[in-house]
C-alpha cells in the first residue's frame, strides 16, 4: 500500500518536472526540473529492487544536468529567465507529435501481451548483474567502454580550441597553403599566424 | 506499482521528451528533450526487468547500455553545440538555416 | 524492518548529526587559537560557535539585485539533506542502518556526487559573479574528487565482495582495511575533503573569492550551509571509519562506542588541516588528481583484486 502510494507520488513527480522542464523561465532551472525527473526514476527504479540502477542514475544525472546547466548560461541568452522570451518553433506540431506519440507507446504497452514474472525477493540482483556483466555479457561491457572512449576523445576533439596548425575560430590551415606566406619562410609565416586562403569555417 | 502503469508513466515522459526535441530552438533544450526521451525508455527497460523477466540480468544489461548511449549522446551532443557556436555563432537552429558553410 | 528500528535508527543519525557538527565547530576553535598562539579557552570555545549563531541569526539579512530567490533557499538545505543521506548509509553499530540499501557505497557516492549541485546552486543564485566563480570552479574540480571517491571505495568493498557497508565492516574481522590497503584512506580522505571544500581544498569558498559561493549569504542560511558543510566532514569521517577503520569491530566496548571512537579518530584531522595546510590553487590539484591520485586509486583497486584473487584459492 505505502509502496504504491510512493510510487505513484515519484511517477507524478517525474511527469510533472519533465513538463516543467520546458516551461520555465530560467535555464539553470530547467536543468535542475530535468534532474529532479531523473531522480524520481532513479528512485522508482530502487522501489522496483533494481537498486543498482536506480542508484547509479542518479550520480550520473547529478554531474549530466549540472553542465548542462553550465552550458545553457554559456550559449542562452537568457540563462537566469529575467526577462520573458518565446523560445519554441512549430508549437502546435510539436504538441501533437508530442501527444501522438504518448499515445501510441502507451497503446503499446496497455494492450501489448507482456509475460509475467516478477523478480524474485531474495536474490540480489546487484550480484547478478556483476556476473553477468563480467561473464555473459563481457562483449558488450567492452564494447560500451570502448564506446565511451571514444565519445571523450571526439568530443575533446571538436570542442578544443586549438587544432595543430592554429585557434579552431581561425580556421586553422596548414603551413604550405597559406598563400600569404613569404616565400621560403613558411616557419615564420606560421608564427606569424596570417590569415589563410580557404577558411573551412565561413563566418556568415 | 503494475507494469502497465510504469509503461503508461514511461510513455507519458516519452511524449513529453518528443515535444520538447521538436519544439524547442535552442540546442541545449533539444538535448533535453533527447534525455527526457531516454528516461523513459529506461524506466520502461527497468520496470519491464522488475515485472516481466523473473529478474533475468540481461534486462539490467539493457539498462546499462541505455545509461551509455545516453551518455555518449550528452558529450557528443555538447561537443558539437561548441563546434558550431565556434564556427557559425549560432546557438539556436533559425540561425543554421543553410548546409552550406 | 519493523517501524521501531527505522525510528531508533533515524534518531541515532539525527543525534550522531549534531553531535558531530558541534564537535567539529569546537575542534576548529581550539585548534585554530592554538595554531594562532592565542590562549585556547576550551570552555569559552565550547560556546563559541553557539554565540557565532546567534549573532549570525540577528545580523541583518541582506539580499542581492534579482537573485533566484527559492533554488538560494534550497542550496544549504540540499547540502544538508545529502550530507544525512551520506551518514545514514553508514552503520553505526551491528543492525543499526537508517538506510538499509543492499549497496550501501552506491548510495554515499550518489549522495556526494550531488554536492556539486548544492554548490554550484549557492554559487549561482545570488547572481553575483564571485560565487558563480566559486560554483563554476566546484563543477570543474568536481570529478577530481568523486572518481578516487567512488575507486577506493570499491577496492575497499572487494574482500567483502558486496556493496553494502555492514558486509564490508564484518569483513575486516581479521585485518583493518587501512591495513591491506593502505591506499585506500589517504585517498579517501583528500576526496573528503574537497567534497566538503574544507582546509586545502576550500576553493568554491575560498578567501581569494572573498569568500566564494557563500559570499553573498547571510542569516539563517549561512548558519546552515556551515552546519550542513561540517555534516558532510562527519558523514565522511563515519564512512572512512566503517569501510577503513574497521567500523563497530573492537574489544571490550560496544560498537557503537568503537564507531564513535574511530570516527572522532578521522574527524579530528580532517578538522585540523585547515589549519595546517594552504589553499591548493584549482588548476594544480586537478592536474595532481587526474595524473598521480586516480592512477593510485587504480592501483589500491587492483592490489585488493590481487589479494581477493589469492584468498579464493
Amino acid at each position: 500500500m505505502i509502496l504504491n502510494v510512493t510510487f505513484w507520488a515519484f511517477s507524478a513527480l517525474a511527469v510533472f518536472s519533465g513538463w516543467r522542464v520546458f516551461r520555465a523561465d530560467s535555464m539553470v532551472r530547467a536543468a535542475y526540473w530535468l534532474l529532479v525527473s531523473f531522480a524520481a526514476v532513479g528512485i522508482i527504479l530502487v522501489l522496483l529492487r533494481a537498486e543498482f540502477l536506480g542508484l547509479i542514475l542518479i550520480l550520473m544525472m547529478g554531474g549530466e544536468m549540472t553542465i548542462m546547466a553550465v552550458f545553457m548560461v554559456a550559449f542562452m541568452m537568457n540563462p537566469a529567465g529575467l526577462n520573458p522570451m518565446t523560445m519554441v518553433h512549430r508549437n502546435s506540431v510539436a504538441i501533437v507529435a508530442g501527444v501522438v506519440s504518448f499515445l501510441a507507446v502507451a497503446a503499446l504497452g496497455l494492450f501489448a501481451r507482456f509475460p509475467v514474472a516478477r523478480a524474485p525477493e531474495g536474490v540480489d540482483p546487484t550480484r547478478k548483474l556483476g556476473v553477468e556483466l563480467l561473464g555473459n555479457s563481457m562483449l558488450v561491457f567492452q564494447t560500451a567502454g570502448v564506446t565511451l572512449l571514444a565519445a571523450m576523445i571526439a568530443a575533446i576533439a571538436i570542442s578544443s580550441a586549438r587544432g595543430r596548425y592554429g585557434d579552431a575560430d581561425q580556421g586553422s590551415v596548414e603551413p604550405d597553403q597559406m598563400v600569404t606566406a613569404p616565400a621560403g619562410d613558411v616557419a615564420a609565416a606560421a608564427a606569424h599566424d596570417p590569415a589563410p586562403v580557404t577558411s573551412p569555417g565561413a563566418h556568415q | 506499482m503494475t507494469l502497465q502503469a510504469l509503461l503508461v508513466v514511461a510513455a507519458a515522459i516519452f511524449g513529453i521528451g518528443v515535444y520538447g526535441a521538436l519544439s524547442q530552438q535552442s540546442f541545449v533544450m533539444i538535448m533535453m528533450g533527447l534525455e527526457l526521451m531516454l528516461n523513459g525508455t529506461i524506466l520502461a527497460g527497468g520496470s519491464m526487468w522488475a515485472l516481466t523477466t523473473g529478474g533475468s540480468p540481461k534486462g539490467q544489461m539493457l539498462v546499462v547500455v541505455l545509461m551509455t548511449v545516453m551518455a555518449v549522446e550528452a558529450a557528443m551532443g555538447f561537443a558539437l553545440v561548441i563546434g558550431i557556436y565556434r564556427v557559425r555563432k549560432a546557438d539556436i537552429t533559425e540561425k543554421i538555416k543553410r548546409l552550406k558553410g | 524492518m519493523n517501524a521501531l528500528r527505522v525510528v531508533i535508527a533515524v534518531l541515532s543519525v539525527g543525534t550522531v548529526s549534531v553531535a558531530g557538527i558541534y564537535l567539529a565547530a569546537w575542534v576548529d576553535l581550539l585548534v585554530g587559537r592554538a595554531v594562532a598562539g592565542l590562549e585556547v579557552r576550551p570552555l569559552d570555545a565550547l560556546i563559541a560557535p553557539l554565540r557565532w549563531g546567534a549573532a549570525t541569526a540577528l545580523k541583518a539579512r541582506t539580499t542581492t539585485e534579482r537573485p533566484d530567490a527559492e533554488t538560494w533557499a534550497l542550496a544549504p538545505a540540499l547540502l544538508a539533506a545529502l550530507a544525512a543521506v551520506g551518514l545514514a548509509a553508514v552503520p553505526l553499530a551491528p543492525g543499526l542502518l537508517a538506510a538499509d540499501v543492499a549497496n550501501g557505497i552506491v548510495l554515499f557516492g550518489a549522495a556526494m556526487a550531488l554536492v556539486v549541485v548544492a554548490v554550484f546552486l549557492q554559487g549561482w543564485s545570488p547572481n553575483s559573479p564571485l560565487p558563480m566563480i566559486g560554483g563554476y570552479r566546484f563543477i570543474a574540480e568536481g570529478l577530481s574528487y568523486e572518481i578516487p571517491l567512488a575507486v577506493v571505495l570499491i577496492a575497499a568493498a572487494l574482500p567483502a565482495r558486496s556493496l553494502a557497508i555492514a558486509p564490508i565492516v564484518t569483513s575486516q574481522e581479521h585485518l583493518w582495511n587501512i591495513v591491506r590497503q593502505p591506499l585506500g584512506l589517504p585517498l579517501y580522505l583528500m576526496a573528503g575533503l574537497g567534497l566538503a571544500f574544507w582546509g586545502p581544498l576550500a576553493l568554491p569558498g575560498g578567501q581569494d573569492l572573498a569568500g566564494g559561493s557563500s559570499l553573498e549569504t547571510s542569516g539563517v542560511s549561512r548558519i546552515l550551509w556551515r552546519l550542513a558543510q561540517l555534516l558532510v566532514l562527519v558523514a565522511v569521517a563515519a564512512m572512512g571509519a566503517a569501510v577503513f577503520l574497521g567500523g563497530w569491530l573492537g574489544p571490550l566496548f560496544p560498537g557503537a562506542a568503537w564507531m564513535i571512537v574511530k570516527t572522532v579518530i578521522l574527524l579530528v584531522p580532517l578538522i585540523a588541516t585547515r589549519h595546517f595546510v594552504a589553499r591548493v590553487p584549482t588548476e594544480r590539484y586537478v592536474v595532481v588528481s587526474w595524473a598521480i591520485l586516480i592512477p593510485l586509486s587504480l592501483l589500491d583497486v587492483f592490489i585488493a583484486g590481487i589479494q581477493a584473487l589469492v584468498a579464493a584459492r
